[in-house]
């Protein structure tokens, strides 16, 4: 539904996007942008993906979050008898986001050239795993297939296990974002000049810059970088950097790093609660006023410099990990940080919902769903504009819901509506 | 030429490490102007951080920093000078988009805060990335990638359930996901300010922005109190979904010698051809494996019979094979694959090299997305640190020889 105040307001969106693509429209949607949403009569199939609402609904909450302040329109696109219909969207809208294999969309003659036809000021954007153009335009690209390509993969998990997928879709997301971003851009150039375009958004392209490091050490160095897991890049543990284990959970500290307080000011924590263990006498004092970043630096750069301080740092990891596994990550995060301490709690999702900065800042958004009867609590914005505020104005769209409302704009009557249906267009 | 997009939007960049830099530098690459502002008294860190230019030493050789600097115009302005504060004030009422990841604390030393900029610059878009935000409970609370992968969900629920939770084996959100949403709220705003005149303030909290791609997570504990557990490569709705061992690249056993390549059946019609791939071994046409929940049921077998299979396969002839078949299925390239191997990429010119003064020829990551008339284009190498101080302060800011001299000596354009 169009909200003119706000950011994308003015902004009509055609979602003919599948999973790769939702997150784009959602993030346009949820800036204000009237995203129309078509969908085939037997509704989008992202809609059965798991996880489920638990209440025998069969409602996909990764389809719900994908889907706010979304319209939904049925249409089968291949039907010619949809074809004046769909036109007529098409020359309403700003922009139309797709994720088919490319040159599906131009065998219907709706491909950019089609579009601009239609409406010559029309952005199309279109995500996939692989672009447009390309030896691999048209390999089959589910998530995994654009993350292990991108170079992402190869890079996490521990040596022996098989290089890990990152959760929930890391290179859809990606790939969406980026698709947003590339449609604004389009969008700055059309308010300009009036001059539409093809935005052409590659997963592997758009996920490509995650690799951190690792493409410029090849490149400089030719050197490559390797999935190291808990140990990181050094083959020994240094004290307070790494994951550490808490009574209920766990922590992740990067002591002694820019910013954050010494060493040193842990240390006094754990003589103030009298679990220093000696710590806070030599030969461990000298070097825990040394531990800093060029000391860290230096040992990455060269650890045979170490010598007998291996057995210096080990020592001193067991009685910092005896010191928080006798507290909660809570406290170890709080009370750290209080304390300039460079510690952060491994957030379970539970975590997430129950952090108290979240909640402060309410970030979770209720949304209704009246005929439901049910109050969701939805994830939240991942920005906060003063003038134009990210909202969730309208729950995700029933199959179909607006088709009457839409057709009624277009200003197609009952009748040719009936007709319609019963070919199967609609 | 079609001008590029953004052309005509001036973007001062106060920000430093990934999240900041990386979003400035895609306006850059589609036609902006922008002006990165460094310190020497504070260095950006990543200037200092690994890889460097092979026997290069300094500031300006570091790949780390170089990639998500090119473009933009360098200038160092010492902000904690009073003269330094009014050479940010001018880049202010020059910009139409400002920027900072830097920590509220000092942006509020510094006197950048929206409601000073808004009084200098009325029209401007004013974006923060605080690490909490600039309210709340955790505000003062420090970090960087590190310790948001963490904090923001992903360690946890990232990986094998047997193993610690250890993350991706990156700065994750650093990278994509809050350059990326803090670019998208600025372009929005700038559309918005197009079309009423009202400039505004962003904030991008990098908690918030890394939380919501894992909103599936979330909203599984909301709606239904189920809590999420780390779950290997495995997903609900695919059976196979891994990385199978491949033939290694040399016999020398390193890990940088190890082949892998990910394959995933969604569907009966994938499997089936997946199974005749592997030549319909008796195995595959188990019951076990018949119909998608069996597979479900049996995955760990699964994966085991697979690997058996891709075990001494060349991997880059079997993503071949299986994706000319309707098997999706993909190499885990390295950045070796991705700069030297992958043709794909390679005919898409995605990875760009410059010429740059100290480091010599250096891959970037390109721009992101593909404008087909509007093209993105790396207009330069990073700058070398303050490389423009002098060509910003009277070509951009239009001061004379004699303010740019007084600001010198008062250590302003440090």
């Amino acid at each position: 539904m169009p909200d003119n105040d706000a950011a994308l307001g003015d902004l009509r969106v055609l979602d003919l996007a599948g999973e790769i693509g939702q997150y784009c429209t959602k993030l346009l949607a949820d800036l204000g942008a009237d995203v129309i949403k078509v969908e085939p009569p037997t509704g989008d199939p992202v809609r059965a993906l798991p996880p489920h609402l638990d209440d025998g609904s069969e409602m996909s909450l990764y389809w719900l979050n994908l889907n706010t302040n979304k319209r939904s329109v049925t249409l089968d696109i291949e039907n010619p008898d949809a074809r004046p219909i769909l036109e007529k969207l098409i020359a309403t809208a700003d922009v139309v986001v797709e994720s088919f294999d490319p040159g599906y969309l131009d065998g219907l003659g709706l491909g950019y050239e089609g579009l601009s036809r239609i409406n010559p000021d029309i952005i199309l954007t279109s995500i996939t795993g692989f672009g447009q153009t390309g030896l691999h335009a048209h390999y089959k690209a589910p998530d995994i297939v654009g993350v292990a390509m991108s170079g992402v993969q190869w890079l996490a998990g521990e040596p022996m296990d098989p290089p890990n997928v990152p959760p929930w879709r890391q290179g859809y997301i990606s790939a969406s974002i980026i698709g947003a971003a590339g449609t604004l851009i389009a969008l700055f150039h059309r308010d300009n000049t009036g001059e539409g375009q093809h935005v052409d958004v590659s997963m592997q392209e758009a996920l490509s810059l995650a690799q951190e490091t690792a493409m410029q050490t090849w490149d400089m160095n030719e050197a490559l970088r390797v999935r190291a897991g808990s140990r990181g890049v050094i083959p020994f543990d240094i004290p307070g950097i790494g994951v550490y284990e808490c009574n209920d959970g766990h922590v992740f500290g990067y002591l002694g790093t820019p910013g954050g307080a010494p060493w040193s000011e842990m240390l006094t924590w754990m003589v103030e609660e009298g679990k220093a263990e000696g710590l806070d006498e030599e030969p461990y004092k000298t070097f825990i006023d040394n531990l800093n970043l060029r000391f860290l630096t230096g040992i990455v750069a060269d650890p045979s410099t170490l010598g007998e301080k291996i057995q210096t740092m080990a020592h001193m990891v067991g009685i910092l990990r005896k010191f928080t596994a006798s507290k909660s990550k809570w406290e170890m995060y709080e009370e750290g940080q209080r304390r300039r301490l460079m510690w952060g709690i491994v957030s379970t999702p539970k975590d997430i919902a129950d952090n108290p900065q979240l909640k402060f800042r309410k970030w979770l958004t209720p949304v209704n769903h009246p005929e439901r009867d049910k109050t969701l609590e939805y994830p939240g914005p991942p920005y906060r504009f003063s003038e134009t505020p990210w909202t969730i104005r309208m729950r995700p769209p029933l199959i179909g819901e607006h088709n009457a409302e839409i057709l009624g704009e277009l200003g197609i009557d009952k009748a040719e509506w009936g007709r319609l249906s019963q070919a199967g267009a609609v | 030429m079609t001008q590029q997009a953004l052309a005509g939007v001036k973007v001062a960049d106060f920000s430093w490490f990934g999240a900041g830099p990386i979003c400035a530098n895609h306006l850059a690459s589609y036609g902006a102007t922008v002006v990165r502002v460094e310190s020497e008294t504070h260095v950006d860190a990543l200037r200092g951080v690994a890889p460097f230019a092979k026997e290069k030493t300094g500031y300006n050789v570091s790949g780390y920093f170089n990639n998500f600097n090119a473009g933009k115009l360098g200038i160092t302005l010492n902000m904690n000078t009073p003269e330094g504060q009014g050479v940010g004030r001018k880049l202010i009422e020059w910009a139409d988009v400002f920027l900072t990841n830097i920590t509220p604390r000092v942006i509020e030393r510094w006197g950048l805060t929206y409601e000073n900029l808004s009084q200098w610059n009325p029209r401007i878009i004013a974006a923060y990335q605080p690490m909490q935000g600039y309210d709340g409970p955790h505000k003062s609370f420090l970090g960087f990638g590190a310790i948001l992968t963490p904090i923001t969900g992903y360690s946890y629920i990232s990986g094998f359930p047997e193993r610690n939770p250890i993350g991706l084996g990156t700065n994750y959100p650093d990278y994509v996901i809050n350059p990326g949403h803090t670019l998208v709220a600025i372009l929005a705003a700038l559309h918005y300010r197009k079309r009423t005149g009202t400039g505004q303030r962003v904030e991008c909290a990098q908690i918030e922005s890394s939380v919501a791609p894992l909103a599936p997570a979330i909203f599984d504990y909301t709606a239904n109190g189920v809590v999420q557990n780390r779950s290997g490569n495995h997903i609900p709705n695919a059976a196979p979904h891994n990385a199978f061992k491949c033939a290694p690249l040399t016999d020398g056993g390193r890990p940088m010698d190890e082949r892998w390549i990910a394959i995933a059946c969604f569907s009966d019609e994938e499997w089936n051809a997946l199974a005749e791939a592997m030549g319909d071994p008796d195995w595959a046409r188990d019951e076990k494996f018949e119909a998608f929940d069996n597979r479900k049921e049996h995955e760990d077998e699964l994966d085991a019979n697979i690997s058996a299979w891709t075990a001494d396969r060349d991997a880059y002839a079997l993503m071949e094979d299986l994706q000319k078949r309707g098997v999706p299925a993909g190499v885990v390239q390295g950045a070796r694959e991705l700069l030297d191997e992958d043709a794909h990429i390679k005919e898409r010119g995605y990875y760009v090299y410059l010429d740059h003064s100290e480091t010599g020829r250096a891959a970037y990551d390109g721009p992101p997305a593909v404008l087909n008339k509007t093209p993105g284009k790396l207009q330069a190498p990073a700058p070398l640190l303050g490389e423009h101080t002098e060509y910003v302060c009277k070509e951009i800011l239009g001061l004379g020889d004699d303010e740019i001299a007084e600001l010198m000596i008062a250590g302003a354009l440090q």
